[in-house]
């Protein structure tokens, strides 16, 4: 192993995947690869779970898929965050922030 | 919405699975694709980027399995797998498949058609609006015995005081009219109610209206939908007409909806008409000023937000008014509230009997699921190495258990479905049972919504009961045994099995069953052997009502004695009477009695009253034994009467009767003869006292409510003298209605209902128990055999001859069989200890029965185990040993 990557916390991949869409749309390995590298690599996305999360929010309609070119002309599929993906993702981040606030507050206790 | 879109979706995608595949797919390939991208412009050469892409992503199936699994749709798509894979494997076994439902719907059909009759009877809710809110009163006497009918004062009185209640409505309960007219007059039953009956009870109506207000006794009649159906083709048009009721014009004003039978449960009334022409259509009306005649069923609708016990309570303050304001009649007697379906005494009864048949059915499912539960765990024993290598190539417990649950619960359906089918023909079959009352009664039972759900219900509980046992072992199995074909259940050396226990259980079960169908039909045997004490076969009988045609006493005393004569006269009659009732039709009239001069018996039991007409004992068989016949009498001389010995046994200790005149219901009759005993009510009564009347002379001033019958002792033909006789009949008066027309056997099949009834459904589950106990038996040796082929072999390769292996396996399968009788008898003994009030004549420890029965069960169990026997001594050593 060359460098330890985490597990991600049960139940944040989805928030992470709302986050970075909030920038632009992406493919799934955008997003994968932007997650990788904004955590300098400690956390690793891989399809298996990736692909069942994003399906997930499809039907939830937090985000939206649509078929198109990358620039490596290949075809994947782009998705997009709509009205209701930017509600879901401010709520988590208050409830995410509110979690942590919290178990830092058992921590140093 | 978003579950909308999710149902959308899930749906697109199961329609077309491959789409959805190809489209996972397509999306992870491109994900393999730019991850190599990317991880060559990183420096790595084509063939290393691409491995490592590809052992980061995973293989494809694994992903496509994922994102499924994120759908709800995945769970239906395991379970419709699951499905079909249960059927294709359910249709290679054609024979367990088919043993399995009929075991199941067996057990299942005797629940069902018991639970219809508990659906009847307790669940189905009175047919009226909002039933919750309307409530039956009835009076008790001597500080709270339950329960009689009011006198109308009484009910005039509670429905001006009570203040809980909206409505109060009365009705009388059994109204005989001829409907229609001319030679098309039919005699039918209906009921007389006050004017906001229909009000009250919020029916709705199929054509017309109720009564209204002021119709309190306006001649109008609202009809019942049968009668609606058959004597006016179901015509909206009949309503404003003008039909005649018993020769007065009544106007229809409504038609009562499907299904409506009046408030009663039992009774079968086909018209309502307002209570104020009730003394215009019966003789004799009950007097509606009299505070002692209790004959007015009360039924009241609360207002709304008063509770029942407010109700009560207001109810027992009027019921005291009532007692200080007339003493001599209402002191003592109170007024209670019951739900509107209440059966007063007989409730009790009825749901003991109805518990109890409950119980009995109950334990004909428990033998069925023993028996599947026995076929499926040799089912499940064969399938142990397809487990064993499903558990290996990583199925889990869990999923192996719900797949052969699954199976199980299929089966038990189809069985439920099964039963179903034969509920409807067993519950049409009890239907045609009648009960032996004169008025018109309705005990139908159908297969309803309610039995259905209660199917459902059962069928799954018993896919579940019979099914987890062998699920929970066949999902186990030792694996690395189980994958070389050994099955963990035939386990050399163990005694107990659990297959044998489940045989035990349901052989024993089943004896006891079929020791109570074998004490029932011991009970009917001698119920049909009673000496009911008159001629039970060849007279046929017809009543009419002369009184229905607005005929003077005088006149039809004369119409009788026209109409006797003229039947007498057909050829193939040997005698001729008439009289007021049959024997054997539940309660007849009867009356206290005194004897001037003798002191009142002991236990003063009623008199029954007959009338007779002459030749009636003669007609009848009965035997006389001192004294004169009753002829026709005149109907102005003194009272003549004979008496049954009973009556002089209890009355006149025996002395000589004739010429004495005993006093009933303030009418004094000079006795002229005494004949021997007969049965009164019903067949298993204890001898009852019994005076018969002349029937010329009490006509005029006791007369019948129901009519008269004219009784033909006859050779020959019933049918052909039946039509003969009505034919003389309608010669004395064209309108005359003839009704209640049968022949005495048929009469004594009807008064023979309880015991047939209840020998009937006993024979039914008990022949079901040992059909069942049977396959049973035989599956469980049969399995065995099997099993044992290999050591059969061998004990034959050393020596063993045929029939000593024969042997060894009927003693094995008897033993089981013995142990059952065994464990069974004390359980059927204590079972039928509770059946005593349902015998006629024989003793609970019947000797026959408890003999005869167990050996019946011996000998079948031993055919049972011959047949396997016969293959395992057939065995061939060679071929046994070769085996695996």
């Amino acid at each position: 192993m060359p460098e330890k990557s985490s597990e991600l916390v049960q139940g944040t991949l989805e928030m992470l995947v709302l986050k970075t869409l909030a920038l632009m749309p992406m493919h799934g390995y955008g997003i994968a690869l932007r997650i990788e590298q904004i955590s300098d690599g400690a956390f690793k996305v891989n399809p298996g779970s990736l692909l069942p999360a994003l399906s997930r929010m499809e039907r939830a309609g937090q985000v939206k898929g649509e078929w198109r070119e990358t620039e490596n002309n290949r075809r994947a599929k782009y998705y997009a965050l709509t009205e209701k993906g930017r509600k879901a993702l401010k709520s988590e981040t208050a409830a995410w922030g509110r979690q942590v606030a919290a178990i830092n507050r058992i921590l140093e206790a | 919405m978003g579950w909308l879109r999710s149902l959308l979706r899930g749906s697109k995608s199961l329609a077309d699975k491959r789409a959805r595949n190809a489209e996972i797919d397509e999306e992870l390939e491109a994900f393999i694709g730019e991850s190599v991208s990317e991880k060559m412009r990183g420096g790595m050469c084509l063939k290393d980027a691409v491995k490592a892409a590809h052992a980061e992503a995973g293989t494809a199936a694994t992903v496509r399995e994922k994102v499924w699994s994120a759908g709800w749709e995945s769970t239906l798509d395991r379970l419709w797998g699951d499905l079909t894979y249960s059927l294709r494997r359910l249709s290679h076994a054609p024979a367990l498949v088919f043993t399995v439902v009929l075991s199941i719907g067996l057990g299942i059909a005797a629940n069902s058609t018991v639970f219809s009759m508990v659906s009847k009877f307790v669940l189905a809710p009175p047919p009226v609006g909002d039933p919750a809110a309307f409530v039956s009163l009835f009076r008790t006497y001597d500080h709270g015995q339950c329960c009689n009918y009011f006198p109308a004062p009484v009910y005039r009185d509670v429905r001006e005081q009570a203040k809980s209640f909206s409505d109060v409505a009365a009705y009388y309960d059994a109204v005989p009219a001829s409907i229609g007219s001319g030679g098309e007059s039919k005699r039918e039953w209906g009921q007389a109610a006050t004017e906001n009956y229909f009000e009250a009870a919020r029916l709705k109506m199929a054509a017309g209206r109720g009564f209204a207000a002021s119709e309190e006794s306006s001649p109008v009649i609202v009809l019942g939908y049968r009668l609606w159906q058959q004597r006016f083709g179901g015509d909206a048009g009949v309503i404003g007409k003008t039909v005649d009721v018993s020769g007065h014009p009544f106007t229809v004003v409504g038609v009562a909806r499907e299904g409506f039978r009046g408030l009663d449960p039992v009774l079968d009334p086909q018209f309502w008409v307002p209570l104020g022409t009730l003394p215009e259509l019966v003789a004799q009306a009950t007097d509606p000023q009299s505070r002692l005649a209790q004959w007015l069923h009360i039924v009241a609708r609360l207002k709304p937000g008063v509770t029942k016990d407010e109700a009560s309570r207001e109810l027992d303050v009027i019921a005291q008014r009532l007692a200080t304001a007339h003493p001599r009649t209402d002191k003592g007697n109170g007024i209670v509230l019951k739900r509107l379906d209440y059966l007063g005494r007989n409730e009790a009864a009825l749901h003991m009997f109805l518990l109890a048949l409950s119980v009995v059915a109950l334990l004909v499912l428990a033998i069925a699921c023993a028996n599947v539960a026995n076929l499926l765990l040799s089912h499940g024993a064969q399938r142990q190495r397809e487990m064993a290598v499903r558990l290996a190539l990583g199925a889990t417990h869990a999923q192996l258990l719900r797949q052969i649950l699954l199976e199980s619960i299929l089966l038990a359906l189809a069985g439920g479905a099964a039963g179903v089918l034969l509920s409807l023909w067993a519950t049409y079959g009890l239907s045609s049972f009648k009960l032996p009352a004169p008025v018109a009664t309705d005990i139908s039972v159908h297969v309803d919504w309610r039995v259905l759900l209660y199917t459902f219900a059962l069928s799954v509980a018993a896919g579940l009961l019979c099914g987890f046992v062998p699920a929970w072992t066949a999902s186990r199995p030792a694996v690395p045994g189980a994958l070389k074909g050994e099955s963990a259940l035939a386990r050399p050396g163990r005694r107990l099995t659990l297959r044998s226990v489940l045989v035990v259980a349901q052989v024993s079960l089943s004896l006891v069953l079929l020791c109570g169908a074998g004490l029932f039909l011991r009970s009917l045997e001698s119920a049909m052997k009673i000496d009911v004490g008159f001629r039970s076969r060849g007279i046929a009988m017809m009543a009419v009502d002369p009184q229905l045609l607005r005929y003077a006493p005088e006149r039809t005393v004369q119409m009788l004695r026209d109409a006797r004569e003229r039947i007498a006269h057909l050829p193939g009659v040997i005698s001729a009477t008439t009289t007021d009732g049959v024997p054997l039709s539940g309660g007849h009239r009867s009356d206290g009695f005194v004897v001037p001069g003798y002191p009142a018996p002991q236990s003063a039991d009623s008199v029954e009253l007959y009338m007779a007409g002459p030749q009636y004992f003669e007609t009848l068989g009965i035997p006389r034994i001192a004294g004169r016949d009753l002829g026709d009498e005149n109907p102005t001389a003194p009272k003549a009467a004979i008496v049954n010995e009973e009556f002089v046994r209890r009355y006149l200790h025996g002395d000589n009767p004739i010429g004495h005149t005993v006093t009933g219901g303030g009418v004094p009759y000079q006795i002229v003869g005494v004949v021997k005993d007969t049965k009164a009510r019903t067949i298993g009564e204890q001898q009852r006292p019994v005076l018969y009347r002349a029937i010329a002379q009490n006509i005029a001033s006791d007369p019948s409510g129901d009519g008269y019958t004219i009784m033909a002792r006859y050779e020959g033909d019933s049918a052909a003298l039946i039509k003969a006789m009505q034919d003389q009949i309608h010669a004395v008066d064209p309108a005359l209605a003839v009704f209640n027309v049968q022949t005495m056997e048929e009469h004594m099949q009807e008064a023979l209902l309880l015991p047939r009834f209840v020998s009937t459904l006993f024979t039914v589950f008990g022949v079901s128990g040992l059909l069942l106990a049977l396959i049973g038996l035989y599956s469980v040796m049969s399995y065995s055999v099997s099993q044992r082929t290999k050591e059969i072999g061998i004990r034959m390769a050393l020596g063993a001859k045929a029939t000593e292996v024969q042997r060894m396996v009927v003693r094995g399968g008897m033993r089981l069989a013995l142990v059952s009788v065994v464990l069974g008898l004390p359980l059927a003994l204590a079972a039928a200890k509770l059946t005593t009030s349902l015998l006629y004549g024989v003793k609970p420890w019947d000797v026959a029965t408890f003999t005869l029965v167990p050996l019946l069960l011996v000998a079948v169990s031993l055919v049972a185990c011959w047949v396997p026997s016969r293959r395992a001594a057939r065995v061939d050593p060679m071929v046994a040993l070769r085996v695996d």
